[in-house]
């Protein structure tokens, strides 16, 4: 029995991938602040190392495929408890049958990876729905959220392209990190919530506005609470101007 | 900026509570990066994207409004006819597109869908209306979607133009025959709005970007003088018999290409006739989507529904499940009726009750299945049909796999075969089949009117979804 600790980075994941064929067998892989120890087997530290990380990335790639690789990305992306190991499985049965893995539906592997990958891509999509930009002093478009996985950066391609010309932060409060970008170009980089001026005068007034008309466009004759709750679950509204939302 | 933004405010309430009852808020069909003009603001999803949903379940995809309510018209069925007493207001082209811009930048909406009632003329209100999306389009730079309402009735030149600036164009059937039309909107006449939806056809093929509904027309290209539609507004039918003059200026004429809406029980069409009236709108003029519309009582009127009645939610959920097999599943108007009176049946999915009704074409071996076999399965859809066909090129399909490939069982099981075997539990006879899928249907009903969605099964799900816009 040997656990994996590893630093919580992509590369430090791919190393832990690469000592799991070249040093000793992997059982378990988990972070380190994650990790609950056990009696029964050894664990070990591993140290982020980018050659071995490299080798593995460039595998994947010639191996497998580009597809392949995006996919093992989102799922690192992912909240999911048991990543790593889906991850590693997913590979290891790759490394296997090359390619063609992504045809293969019907198997628990594949399908460990592809569900993950599935809510990614659902969250990233409802990201695009919900952000809501508020302008702050000095014509900064500043939005919060909350997401269940750690997508801030899948956003940044749909919102620099379709904002070129703002400055936009979108702020994930949860995980203390922010995407920022101007002219389509963009980084991630980490940001407190006390750091952020006013609302502009005019902000208050188009908030008002939009609040006012989302309350009036629905159909009286054909309210259904349960499809809204639906498609805008509860946890989302915080962050929604149409719903009350502060930011 | 205080005192017009409270203007803007009562203008904004009045114009969209007049303009909610229109359908479409669909911002699909286009995919468009922000790549031109160095200044532009904003870009467009072919998926479309909602970024909200209102009290009644609705996608809030786009702005919707009216661009005035005032109107010439009568219509008995419009809340904006102009014997009724509601109040009355009017845009000016640069507040609304001030408006647009400030929501858009926002990421509330990804455009506007701008509809009006008749102030003055057809014309005076068209002129406007494109007054609005050229300040957008020009003075803003503004590359998200705009949807703009043709009034029937409006020249052929301010039509190209507000194509030229839209990304989707329509123009409301409104009735689904003429004797409705004339009954309930005697102002409206069947030419006029024939005539501008035939101008639009035929731009489209002189662009040579006409596409057709669904997978109507898949691999095949509309976009020939055959297709041409008869004597056009801008090209004579001499002209469109010839090989057609194409347009390559580079612009593009609404994109997105066009759509209707029509009103179900207003008046007295069955299902049959209605879906009649879709699938000839799809071959004749190819339009995107035809958008059914519960009639919701709102005012009192002697010909129409009392104002007490419930919109007939489920008949017109019953027909968007029928529009859907006409446009993706291959199926025509005559497969789904035995008669021209007849109406959908309200307990059952209407590819089921087709299904039921021709049990000698079932079961079907999934492994032998051609693409459109699979998809007259009841519970396979296109995106399972497909992953059955990618599977089987490495290997045969088992019953589990198409479990985990998105294949809904309880309804697909009793109408296939899988390795020579029948998974159905009962007999493969009509009545007993319908028993049990009546049975279980019920329950999926009475959760789509009623409380949770989630009982709901993805395929019928994902059918909402088209028909709220999101896909």
């Amino acid at each position: 029995m040997m656990d994996y600790l590893y630093d919580g980075t992509f590369e430090g994941l791919l190393t832990c991938v690469h000592m799991h064929y070249y040093n000793d067998r992997a059982d378990g892989i988990f972070t380190e602040d994650s990790y609950q120890m056990n009696l029964l087997g050894g664990f070990c530290q591993v140290e982020t190392d980018r050659d071995k990380a490299d080798t593995v990335y460039r595998a994947v790639e010639e191996k497998i495929g580009h597809f392949a690789l995006r996919c093992v990305y989102k799922v690192f992306l992912s909240s999911a408890a048991d990543k790593e190991m889906r991850i590693l499985k997913y590979l290891v049965m790759g490394f296997k049958v090359g390619p063609k893995i992504n045809l293969m539906h019907g198997n628990d592997v594949v399908i460990g990876v592809q569900e993950i990958v599935h809510k990614i891509g659902r969250e990233t999509e409802r990201m695009v729905q919900f952000v809501r930009f508020s302008e702050l002093e000095g014509g900064v478009l500043y939005a919060q959220i909350e997401p269940d996985h750690d997508v801030t950066e899948l956003l940044a391609g749909h919102f620099t392209d379709r904002y070129k010309n703002e400055r936009i932060i979108i702020h994930d409060v949860s995980r203390n990190k922010a995407l920022f970008a101007f002219r389509k170009e963009w980084y991630i980089a980490d940001m407190h919530i006390d750091e952020i001026p006013d609302f502009t005068d005019d902000e208050r007034e188009y908030r008002r506005l939009w609040k006012n008309y989302f309350d009036n466009i629905a159909i009286k004759q054909r309210i259904n609470p349960n499809c809204q709750r639906n498609f805008v679950p509860m946890r989302y509204r915080k962050h929604l101007v149409e719903f009350g939302g502060e930011m | 900026m205080g005192a017009s933004m409270e203007a803007i405010m009562g203008k904004l309430k009045v114009l969209a509570e007049s303009a909610k009852y229109d359908v479409s808020c669909s911002t699909s069909g286009v995919q468009r990066k922000n790549n031109g003009d160095r200044d532009a603001i904003g870009s467009s999803a072919a998926a479309g994207i909602c970024h909200t949903w209102s009290a009644d379940g609705r996608c809030v995809s786009l702005l919707k409004v009216l661009f005035t309510n005032k109107c010439e018209y009568n219509c008995e069925y419009c809340v904006n006819r102009r014997d009724n007493d509601v109040p009355r207001a009017s845009f000016e082209p640069e507040e609304l597109a001030r408006l647009t811009i400030e929501f858009y930048r926002r990421n509330y909406i990804e455009g506007l869908f701008i509809s009006s009632a008749v102030e003055v003329s057809p014309d005076y209100t068209a002129e406007r209306i494109l007054k609005a999306v050229q300040i957008l389009r020009n003075d803003y730079k503004f590359n998200g979607y705009i949807h703009a309402k043709i009034i029937p009735g409006v020249s052929p030149e301010i039509l190209h133009d507000i194509g030229m600036a839209a990304d989707r164009l329509s123009v409301n059937i409104e009735m689904p025959d003429s004797q409705s039309l004339s009954l309930f909107a005697p102002q409206k006449k069947p030419k006029q709005i024939f005539t501008p939806m035939r101008q639009i056809t035929n731009t489209l093929i002189e662009r040579g970007s006409l596409v057709g509904p669904g997978l109507m027309f898949k691999g095949v290209n509309v976009n020939t003088p055959s297709n041409m539609l008869g004597v056009g507004a801008i090209t004579d039918s001499a002209e469109a018999s010839i090989p057609i003059k194409r347009k390559r200026d580079g612009k593009s004429f609404a994109p997105a290409g066009q759509t209707t809406q029509m009103i179900i029980g207003a008046g007295s069409e069955s299902d049959a006739g209605i879906l009649t009236t879709s699938e000839n709108l799809y071959r004749t003029f190819k339009m995107k989507r035809v958008y059914y519309s519960a009639y919701v009582p709102v005012i009192e009127s002697p010909i129409l529904p009392g104002i007490s009645g419930a919109p007939p939610l489920k008949r017109e959920h019953r027909i968007y499940q029928a529009d859907w097999l006409l446009r993706f599943y291959g199926f025509t108007v005559d497969e789904l009726f035995k008669s021209k009176d007849e109406n959908l049946d309200p307990d059952m999915d209407p590819k089921v009750a087709w299904a039921i009704r021709n049990l000698d074409k079932f079961p079907i071996e999934i492994n032998r299945a051609s693409y459109e076999e699979l998809m007259r399965i009841p519970g396979i859809g296109d995106i399972s049909a497909r992953r059955i066909l990618r599977a089987r090129r490495v290997g045969r399909v088992s019953v589990d796999d198409m479990k985990k490939m998105g294949v809904v069982m309880k309804r697909a099981k009793y109408f296939f075969v899988c390795g020579g075997k029948y998974y159905g539990d009962r007999k493969f006879l009509p009545e007993t089949i319908k028993a049990a899928i009546l049975g279980m249907e019920n329950g999926l009903q009475t959760s789509m009117f009623d409380s949770s969605w989630k009982l709901l099964e993805a395929g019928a799900a994902q059918e909402k979804l088209a028909e709220a816009g999101v896909i």
